[in-house]
């Protein structure tokens, strides 16, 4: 485990319901008190809320990811918008012909950044 | 609440709208008058857009929960008449609605380009997987031309590359 902080926020974002901070050390395979560590830096850097919870009378917290505001330019190669918003095709996305030209303007745009 | 000129000033989300709503929508998302409701014939008499495209735009924009409407009788009449404002504090969530669906299709995509071998007929530039090639000999069973091996490597690397952005961007670990 190379990161403790950013296993412990993937760990996190991969359960959109939360996560009990009682039960992220046990996950984590670390002690209580380096998972309070990480937890705090989380907090401090926003990414996670930590909201009062009980579990069996016995006060814990929920940990849940932030959701960060989405990147809209992932939906374009170069100034093309991918096919597939507001698309009404039936979709086989193996065969779908408009996707595979976004893919070219992808791989065109991706080599002249590279 | 963002103003539309900053959420169309984004090339991104102003290319999304515009797939979804089309010129006109486009237009009257534009010369929609700053603060207040107004109902579709207002909004067409005040931007000169045709009725049913506005009332087309509203809709389309409120399946994404991009505009939203308040609905008040008159009481002599009994008619009801929908007062209409814009939501574009709402645009982020609905780029994540449909980035979550292009997120789904991309990755299906991926798998299809990881596990398959394709061939390609250089006169009339189709693509065929390799059973497909198999069984016609790899000759293209238009035109019957040799197939050539296509390499898609380019195209999977840039599409690694995007799918990898888009989970980030929607914190999926």
């Amino acid at each position: 485990m190379l990161d403790p902080i950013e296993d412990g926020l993937k760990l996190i974002q991969s359960r959109p319901e939360g996560v009990l901070q009682s039960e992220l050390w046990k996950e984590l395979g670390v002690d209580s008190r380096k998972c309070s560590r990480i937890v705090k830096k989380l907090e401090e850097g926003g990414l996670i809320d930590r909201i009062e919870f009980k579990k069996d009378g016995i006060k814990t917290y929920l940990l849940k990811a932030r959701q960060m505001p989405v990147n809209p330019g992932d939906l374009l190669a170069g100034d093309e918008l991918i096919p597939c918003i507001g698309c009404e095709l039936e979709c086989i996305v193996e065969e779908c012909h408009p996707l595979m030209d976004w893919m070219y303007q992808l791989a065109i745009v991706g080599n002249t950044n590279d | 609440m963002d103003s539309t000129e900053d959420t169309l000033n984004n090339p991104a989300v102003r290319a999304y709208l515009h797939r979804l709503v089309g010129d006109e929508g486009l237009n009257l998302l534009e010369r929609f008058p700053e603060g207040g409701e107004f109902s579709d014939e207002e909004l067409a008499a005040k931007t000169g857009i045709n009725l049913n495209s506005v009332r087309h735009t509203l809709y389309t924009l409120y399946e994404r929960r991009l505009a939203e409407y308040h609905r008040i009788k008159n009481n002599e009449t009994g008619w009801l008449t929908y007062l209409w404002q814009l939501r574009n504090d709402h645009i982020y969530d609905a780029l994540r609605e449909d980035m979550e669906t292009v997120l789904d299709k991309l990755s299906r995509r991926e798998k299809y380009e990881e596990e398959n071998d394709f061939y390609i007929c250089k006169d009339c530039h189709v693509i065929f997987t390799f059973p497909i090639a198999m069984n016609s000999d790899f000759k293209c069973p238009e035109c019957d031309q040799p197939l050539g091996h296509f390499d898609n490597e380019m195209l999977l690397k840039s599409l690694k590359q995007r799918i990898e952005s888009i989970r980030n961007s929607l914190g999926h670990a």
